[in-house]
């Protein structure tokens, strides 16, 4: 026997929700996965727990996303619930109920972004982000790392932290050349206060679990060392599986299950995966036993073929190459070409697929020396014309906590469009305010 | 007339009710090492008890199973597993005996057989078997409940040399491996033993003149036929707390969520009712060490009674159980007691009051507290204890896992209504008991044989799972053995009228002529849609149907 840990499992298929009936997000999703876990009994192994996930708050949701024009209009029930699986497993870790959790719950969320108009990439909330804001809230300002194991690259988990220097996110991938959505390459490396921060490690198609365990074992786990999360999380997509449909990848269960065992991460959330029927009952029960420290060798699927699986060494050169410059970028990231103490801008347009939602975004954050700096947006659709976000960064210094009242304080006077959502992390105080409030005399005319 | 029959641990309890009430009452100890023996006095007793009765049926509760797993008189079972990929040996091989075989081939969650049986190898074991001189056989594959042709191959092979085969599918059609190999193991371990003892009930009926079917009692709150439990005798282990369940709903009139407490000299047993019915364990009993998919009412035990012991610890707190070490001291026991406190209080005045209070005051005195203050202190440890249990209980059942966003979201949660309590010192501790829930309390008569009224009244109950797939056109209803083809157009309310009838149809044709389809309940019916290439191909479905507990009806009036 190996080394035996608690496991809770909140087990959520939310089988009453689907996109639409034939999407890939649908009821049926998880249903054998559900299958084979009962046939196999795991429910009744000493150390595997099943709980029942908590409901979020649309204050949990607030904590982290910007919302237009509110969390209401952009989630449903379903989605509490899935963020409320993810809650779960955070609360169970960090009361020590448990040592690991996986909240196998869906709908997914690591495409959803700092704002959310809709739903993009299937997801609407992210429920990683949720989850962290819930440990920083409630358990002190702990230092996260987030490895995103999805096929597709975390860009919104990415958004989301790519100016926090206390949240480590590395997503391993299809390169973005070749599959939705077609983000994540090296040079994403974070914003100019949180540099090295991000990580990307966009894989050629066809890797298999050699690649992967190779990028395990030489990029993510020294730089995890070198990081020291108190905290780490396996944003646990299954589409890298060899019979995924909308992917090209050549994992297996095996490998997900050593992966897991590698990676040993407190917390894992389900995210994609859509070979529910060849994959997911056997790449989620294999993480099920590796992070409960239980024998996953039996584990595989019935047309499983390491031989024919085996990745070509020209991928397995181009891997290592890839892990030694990105190595190199993590521990000295190219300086960007920023002003201290100044406003640095990005701008960025975000596509929502599923919802049809152009945004043109445009975002400031302070190059600020002592804490990540505040940070400021606009955002402008069809559907909410112009909307406006600003965030007080949980480490703020007094500089860019003032200078967050002083924009919201402007945005109230002067701002033509029709939400402000303005989030304070630091004395954690959170503001909407709509357009009849944003000039004295209101804006529409009787 | 019914004759209801509790041969329990420490006593045999017989009733006869008629639709006056009940009829007639008797009472033998227990000979543990002779059950038909206590079977026989205490039919002796009652059938001599007055007037030559017309009985219409017989039910009995046994610990026969039970002790002869408990006291490990199981015979050595060939068993022939099939598990294919998923866990290792370790996790379902729970110590099955030195006869595992664990055989290549597999089945997966569709039911498709991925991996053919290896023959050759599954013949060398039933060859082993044969050398050990095995009779009786378990045989079990992961997934039969979606496809049983590896089991039914398996049961071919050992068919010859076999005098009885448990096979996986037909003892459960719910998804657990593990829980399915345990309870097929027990179920031919205890085989032989149990029909040994049937044969001989079935002698002492006749010699008693006594020829109304008969039913045997189950965990669950219902009854199995005797002929099937020939087959199934590990259906009727632990029924003995089922019976006093089914009892106390016999005597009262429970409707709401509620709370039960039955309270012995050992310990309390908590069971909770949601709408008037007993909740049943998610998947089933745990014996031995071993899950196994035997339903049972949810039960809660707490090593708190009439009898447990008051103690001290070093820290000065005071224990109450869970230790029995004897009887309360007011009846020459040797140490104070729960009982012994309730006397102190004046909650009740059993024996000999001057021997608790002795006692009370020389353990109160050897830890500087007064008798009063030592008194109270047990009744509130007691009392707080089988309070907590109840709420963990309560919590564990409203924390179950839904898989719903509706259910999430809108779904009930058991809120109990009111207090129900049995068993011997009920009457003594149930105001206090109904102050520390802050409920209202209830104390049925009539409860010192509420587990033989259980026994006289209980139904029959039975669980089935339909299994079905548009795709492949089969629809399959594994505990029966019913493999049928259907359309591709088969739909969910065919399933269920499908479930629902061939339930009825079985129970009609094995002595339940009086079950008709308003007995059957659907507790289950889901369908999903299977996607294949990102259009809606073919269904599964998949339906579960069930008789709830309940007690026959024209009789309850009498007993109330």
């Amino acid at each position: 026997m190996k080394n035996i840990r608690n496991l809770g499992v909140i087990f959520f298929p939310a089988y009453d929700w689907a996109i639409s009936p034939t999407h890939p997000e649908r009821e049926e999703r998880l249903l054998y996965t559900q299958d084979q876990l009962r046939e196999e009994g795991v429910f009744d192994l000493p150390n595997i727990t099943e709980y029942k996930p908590e409901i979020a708050t649309y204050a949990d949701i607030e904590r982290i996303h910007f919302c237009f024009p509110g969390p209401r209009e952009v989630s449903t029930e379903s989605h509490l619930v899935a963020a409320g699986g993810a809650i779960k497993a955070a609360r169970l870790v960090m009361e020590k109920e448990v040592d690991r959790a996986f909240a196998l719950v869906r709908p997914p969320g690591h495409h959803a972004m700092k704002v959310v108009h809709g739903n993009r990439g299937f997801c609407n909330i992210n429920n990683e982000a949720v989850l962290i804001e819930f440990i920083r809230e409630h358990y002190g300002n702990k230092r996260v790392a987030i490895v995103d194991t999805d096929c597709h690259h975390g860009d919104g988990t990415q958004d989301i932290y790519w100016h926090d220097p206390n949240i480590l996110f590395i997503s391993l991938h299809q390169d973005g050349r070749t599959l939705y959505p077609g983000t994540g390459f090296s040079e994403e490396l974070g914003g100019p206060t949180a540099r090295g921060r991000t990580i990307n490690i966009p894989l050629p198609p066809n890797t298999s679990d050699e690649g992967f365990l190779y990028v395990i074992d030489n990029l993510i786990q020294p730089i995890i060392d070198d990081f020291k999360p108190d905290v780490i999380i396996n944003s646990a997509g299954q589409d890298n599986h060899y019979g995924d449909p909308i992917t090209n990848m050549n994992f297996s269960a095996q490998g997900y299950a050593r992966l897991n065992e590698k990676l040993n991460p407190d917390i894992a959330v389900l995210e994609g995966g859509y070979s529910i029927q060849g994959a997911l009952p056997y790449v989620n029960l294999g993480i099920v036993l590796a992070m409960a420290g239980l024998d996953y060798s039996q584990v595989r699927e019935p047309d499983y073929n390491p031989e024919s699986l085996r990745q070509s060494p020209q991928i397995t050169e181009y891997i290592e190459k890839l892990c030694a410059l990105t190595m190199k970028n993590y521990l000295k990231p190219p300086p960007l070409n920023v002003k201290p103490n100044q406003y640095d801008t990005r701008s960025k347009s975000v596509y929502y697929d599923t919802d049809g939602i152009n945004d043109q975004q445009l975002e400031q954050i302070m190059v600020c020396t002592s804490c990540s700096g505040v940070r400021h947006l606009t955002s402008k659709t069809h559907r909410n014309s112009s909307c406006m976000g600003i965030e007080i960064p949980i480490d703020a210094c007094k500089r860019c906590r003032d200078e967050g009242y002083r924009l919201l304080d402007e945005g109230r006077r002067n701002f033509k469009g029709t939400t402000i959502k303005f989030i304070n992390r630091l004395e954690q105080e959170y503001q909407t305010v709509n357009e009849f409030e944003l000039t004295p005399m209101g804006r529409y005319y009787f | 007339m019914l004759l209801g029959i509790d041969v329990g641990g420490t006593h045999t309890d017989a009733v006869i009710i008629d639709r006056k009430g009940v009829a007639a009452t008797a009472k033998v100890e227990t000979d543990h090492s002779n059950l038909i023996s206590s079977l026989d006095g205490v039919l002796e007793k009652i059938l001599n008890s007055g007037p030559d009765r017309a009985i219409s049926k017989i039910n009995l509760s046994t610990t026969l199973t039970t002790n002869a797993i408990i006291e490990n008189e199981l015979e050595e079972v060939g068993v022939l597993a099939v598990s294919g990929p998923g866990l290792a040996e370790d996790y379902f091989n729970r110590d099955l005996g030195e006869h595992f075989h664990l055989l290549e081939g597999s089945i997966d969650h569709r039911g498709t057989q991925r991996l053919a049986l290896d023959e050759a190898a599954a013949k060398n074991a039933v060859a082993h078997c044969q050398n050990r001189k095995l009779k009786v056989f378990a045989v079990v594959s992961k997934f039969s409940p979606r496809n049983p042709e590896i089991e039914q191959t398996l049961a071919d092979l050992v068919s010859s040399q076999s005098d009885f085969t448990t096979i996986g599918h037909r003892i459960s059609g719910r998804l657990n491996f593990p829980r399915r190999l345990a309870t097929a193991y027990y179920n031919a371990a205890v085989w032989r033993h149990f029909n040994t003892f049937a044969d001989a009930i079935t002698q002492s009926l006749k010699k008693h003149n006594l020829n109304a079917p008969l039913n045997i009692l189950k965990a669950d709150g219902g009854t199995i036929n005797f002929k099937s439990s020939r087959n199934n005798p590990i259906q009727t282990i632990l029924s003995g707390p089922a019976a006093s369940v089914m009892g106390i709903i016999a005597l009262s009139s429970i409707t709401e969520d509620a709370i039960i407490l039955d309270i012995g000299g050992t310990t309390t047993d908590i069971a909770i009712f949601a709408n008037g019915a007993p909740l049943l364990e998610k998947e089933g009993i745990s014996f031995g060490g071993r899950p196994t998919s035997v339903r049972a009412i949810d039960t809660h035990s707490i090593g708190i009674g009439g009898d447990s012991v008051i103690t001290i610890n070093p820290d000065g707190k005071v224990l109450v159980g869970p230790l029995r070490i004897g009887p309360p001291m007011a009846h020459s026991g040797p140490q104070p007691t729960l009982i012994d406190a309730c006397n102190v209080k004046g909650l009740c005045n059993l024996g000999d009051i001057d021997k608790s209070f002795s006692g009370l005051k020389k353990l109160a005195e050897q830890n500087q507290l007064t008798i009063e203050k030592l008194a109270d202190e047990t009744l509130n440890v007691a009392l707080k204890a089988i309070q907590l249990e109840a709420t963990k209980l309560l919590d564990s059942i409203n924390q179950r896992p839904v898989y719903t966003v509706e259910e999430v979201m809108h779904g009930e949660k058991i809120i109990p209504q009111r207090l129900y309590v049995m068993g011997g010192p009920a009457a003594i501790l149930a105001p206090l008991l109904g102050q520390t829930f802050d409920l209202e309390t209830e104390v049925p008569e009539n409860y010192a044989v509420a587990n033989a009224i259980g026994a006289a009244l209980t139904r029959t109950t039975m669980e089935i799972e339909l299994f079905a797939d548009t795709g492949k056109k089969t629809m399959f209803i594994p505990n029966l053995n019913i493999k049928r083809k259907v359309s591709s157009s088969y739909s969910l309310n065919e399933a269920q009228n499908d479930g629902v009838g061939e339930m009825v149809k079985y129970l009609k044709e094995n002595n339940h002529p009086e079950i008709e389809h308003e007995d059957v309940s659907v507790v289950e019916a889901e369908s999903f849609n299977m996607v294949d290439d990102y259009s809606v191909g073919s269904k599964t479905i998949r339906v579960s149907c069930q008789i709830r507990p309940g007690l026959e009806k024209d009789y309850l009036e009498g007993v109330k």
